[in-house]
């Protein structure tokens, strides 16, 4: 302390300053120190709204477009009818699921194992000429998951191409189908789930930001190129056949008459999406994509998964993978696409619960459709974070001007009650500005004093904040720095005056002064 | 050393003028004991006050060192106060809540080169205080120090940077008598050793023989000016 005091005078000035009206001082601290914290607290709140809007979008998958093999597109009249143009009824690719397990024991009787076995053993769906009064699998999931219309017009290296193009963050290509897993644990009856299969890339983990693994890992680059038996399972998958308690990571199930070992359990991160039995995404297996090539001996992608680096970059970069696509399949000019491209919004419209026919109308009309969403979501957390900053800055300039009154007072108050000590300085040579300095040291001492405090006060507040209010708060080190700026500027804002009157004190008449 | 030539103070009080200086013409030599007295309210703290650049005359001339420093501006008369001049008040001026050593250190933050560097400020201030006899007083504040002791301070204060002008004014205005001799010895020993030119204003005239000349002002002019022989140390002369 002393030797920090004997550093600079102007440092021993700014500790007698804070300590000379303990109670004044600590007074005058007040208004700064709660206008240093608001201070610190907008910032904090300002940029977590800017956080929150890149997360959600993010997490929304905003910046994700998905390339389909083949140009079927909702019909927008009938009931959900699908009409194929070129390029995908010639050669639709069909999952030879039933010449790869054609002894499964339980094929004829839909009940065998009763009461143990999960009900779901066949799938009334299976039959094409039943009639149902709810919506079938390929209506829940859309024609191209339930295996109709898909085309083998995308291959690898297409997706290796579209790897490439600029702006293109992760790049995934699948082959989906139905399929049945079997679990058969020593000494206990066989069960059995019919779920869908995806054989995917393993980049998909990064592209699913929503996605997290409830335990294990997502299989490997090198099992993915080893074409490996290995599964990754949904978390709806692994309750259904294994129950909530077991973890299947390790575990061998059988699935087209093959024995694949269970790696990892994927789950939602996002209290939004529940998984639930049928639903694409967790009611489902991942496998290696080169797996299900090399079992099924196919080539070709059913899909391929884009991320774009930058959300706005989508539309733009939508555009290039048509030309490069486009390119690379012959198309001249005349002709339409073979693939078609569509963005998470128009995902999200399409199989988001709307009747297919609305959503198909309004993914049609609505062009750009992913940037009308991103916009207005933002827009709409930029609204209420931005009154939320309104509000602090209007407390924030109301305390630092009253801070910076207290701070003025304080500090006439000082140089008033040392006129004396400021004649006596001036006639050991001090001039008008060494005196200037001093005063405003003393304010700044006691301003950045405050603004210390403030700045503790503000990271609580912040905390308080996200914690109570749920608004997301970030501090970052250059807003703690701006605060204290802040405190530092008023301090030299409103010691300005009182260090400028005692800076032109003549010099008798203060050494006179009682 | 100090040359003043037709010197004239004005004050404005109103419409009112008062002619505190009417035309002062006088020389000092260097190392000469100056006392100086007179009536109150005859314009010696106002010919101390320019003598000490702290204030400038309305008319005349004053040549400090052969420089005339009569019309210089507040900046270039602080950096002479700093060098050349050391002041010693009648009510002592020391800063409450800080010790004799801090009080003595004072004149040497503001020199031309900015705050001498603690650890030199320090050891000079510990010689000016060694210099007027308080080495064992260093740390002892202001309220801690006898009348005596505080005025010595305040000597050692105007030393530290060693001027070749010291200034007083009234310095024992606010001591008894056996104290009064006793800084007026801290004076005396000054100008023998170092040949400091010393100004004393005083009222007393048992004071005033401590110097070697005394001036007598009234009514802003002088009415006599004299040399005489010092009454030092062990022959002091009989109080009145
Ligand atoms: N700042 C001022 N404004 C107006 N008049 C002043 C001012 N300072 C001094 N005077 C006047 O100038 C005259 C000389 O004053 P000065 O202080 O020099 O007297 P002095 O000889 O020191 O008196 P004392 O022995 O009482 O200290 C006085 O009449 C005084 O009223
Ligand atoms: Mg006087």
């Amino acid at each position: 302390m002393k030797r920090l005091r004997a550093l600079h005078p102007s440092i021993d000035i700014g500790f007698k300053a804070l300590t000379r009206n303990r109670l004044q001082t600590g007074l005058t601290m007040l208004g700064i120190t709660v206008g240093v914290a608001t201070v610190l607290a907008m910032m904090a709140v300002g940029a977590g709204a800017q956080r929150s809007i890149e997360q959600q979008v993010r997490a929304a998958g905003l910046n994700q477009l998905t390339i389909k093999a083949g140009n079927w597109k909702p019909k927008t009249e009938d009931s959900g009818g699908a009409v194929a143009h070129q390029g995908d009824a010639e050669d639709t690719m069909r999952l030879p699921v039933d010449e790869l397990m054609p002894a499964l024991p339980d094929a004829g009787d839909p009940f065998a194992g009763a009461a143990d076995v999960l009900p779901i053993d066949f799938h009334p769906e299976d039959d094409p000429m039943e009639k149902h009064d709810h919506p079938l699998a390929w209506q829940r999931l859309g024609d191209l998951e339930a295996g109709l219309g898909a085309s083998t017009t995308l291959s690898f290296a297409d997706a290796e191409a579209i790897r490439q193009l600029p702006g293109v963050q992760y790049v995934a290509g699948g082959v989906h189908g139905n399929a049945r897993v079997h679990y058969r644990p020593e000494g206990g009856a066989e069960k059995r789930w019919f779920t869908r299969m995806h054989g995917t890339d393993l980049h998909l983990l990064d592209i699913k930001r929503t996605w997290t693994l409830r335990s294990g890992r997502f299989f490997t680059e090198e099992e993915q190129d080893d074409k490996a038996m290995v599964l990754v399972l949904g978390s709806v998958v692994a309750e259904k056949v294994f129950g909530e308690q077991v973890d299947p990571v390790g575990k061998d199930l059988m699935l087209w008459n093959q024995t694949f070992r269970i790696v990892g359990v994927v789950t939602s991160a996002s209290w939004v999406v529940r998984p639930a039995a049928g639903d694409d995404e967790f009611d489902a297996v991942y496998m290696p994509y080169t797996t299900t090539h090399q079992l099924l001996n196919l080539t070709k992608l059913n899909d391929i998964t884009v991320t774009a680096a930058s959300t706005g970059d989508v539309s733009a970069l939508s555009k290039r993978i048509t030309e490069l696509l486009r390119q690379r399949h012959n198309i001249t000019n005349e002709k339409p696409d073979d693939f078609t491209i569509s963005t998470q919004a128009t995902r999200a419209i399409t199989t988001g619960g709307l009747p297919p026919n609305v959503a198909a109308a309004i993914a049609g009309n609505v062009k750009e459709l992913e940037r009308v969403t991103l916009e207005q979501l933002a827009g709409t957390l930029e609204r209420a974070s931005g009154t939320m900053r309104w509000l602090l800055a209007a407390v924030a300039a109301v305390s630092l001007l009253v801070g910076g009154i207290g701070i003025m007072n304080i500090t006439l108050l000082s140089v008033t009650e040392r006129t004396k000590e400021i004649g006596l300085r001036m006639a050991v040579g001090a001039r008008g500005k060494d005196v200037t300095r001093q005063f405003l040291t003393e304010a700044v001492a006691i301003s950045l004093a405050g603004g210390a405090v403030g700045v503790l006060l503000g990271l609580v507040a912040s905390y308080l904040i996200s914690s109570t209010l749920r608004w997301a708060t970030v501090v970052s080190p250059a807003s703690v720095f701006i605060a204290f700026g802040v405190s530092a500027a008023v301090g030299v804002l409103f010691g300005w005056y009182p260090a400028r009157r005692a800076a032109e004190l003549d010099p008798i008449d203060a050494l006179r002064h009682e | 050393m100090i040359g003043v030539r037709s010197l004239e103070k004005e004050y404005h009080v109103g419409d009112h003028v008062v002619r505190a200086l009417r035309g002062v013409t006088l020389d000092i030599a260097g190392g000469e004991f100056v006392t100086v007295v007179g009536p109150s309210g005859s314009g010696k703290s106002t010919f101390m006050h320019i003598l000490g650049c702290l204030d400038r005359p309305t008319r005349g001339q004053y040549l400090l060192g052969g420089r005339d420093v009569s019309t210089l501006p507040h900046d270039e008369l602080a950096r002479v106060r700093n060098e050349t001049i050391g002041f010693v008040f009648q009510g002592f001026n020391l800063l409450s809540r800080t010790s004799a050593l801090e009080n003595v250190e004072l004149p040497l933050l503001y020199t031309r080169k900015g705050a001498v560097k603690a650890a030199e400020r320090r050891d000079r201030a510990r010689r000016a205080l060694a210099a007027v006899g308080l080495t064992d007083r260093e740390e002892h504040h202001p309220n801690q120090l006898s009348g005596g002791q505080q005025q010595r301070v305040a000597i050692a204060r105007a030393l530290v940077n060693e001027p070749s002008l010291l200034l007083a004014d009234e310095p024992t205005g606010n001591l008894d008598t056996a104290t009064s001799h006793e800084v007026m010895e801290v004076f005396a020993k000054l100008r023998a050793e170092r040949g400091i030119t010393i100004v004393v204003i005083t009222h007393e005239r048992d004071i005033a023989a401590w110097g070697t000349r005394t001036i007598d002002f009234k009514d802003g002019v002088v009415v006599s000016d004299e040399q005489h022989a010092p009454t030092m140390g062990s022959h002091r002369p009989v109080s009145a």
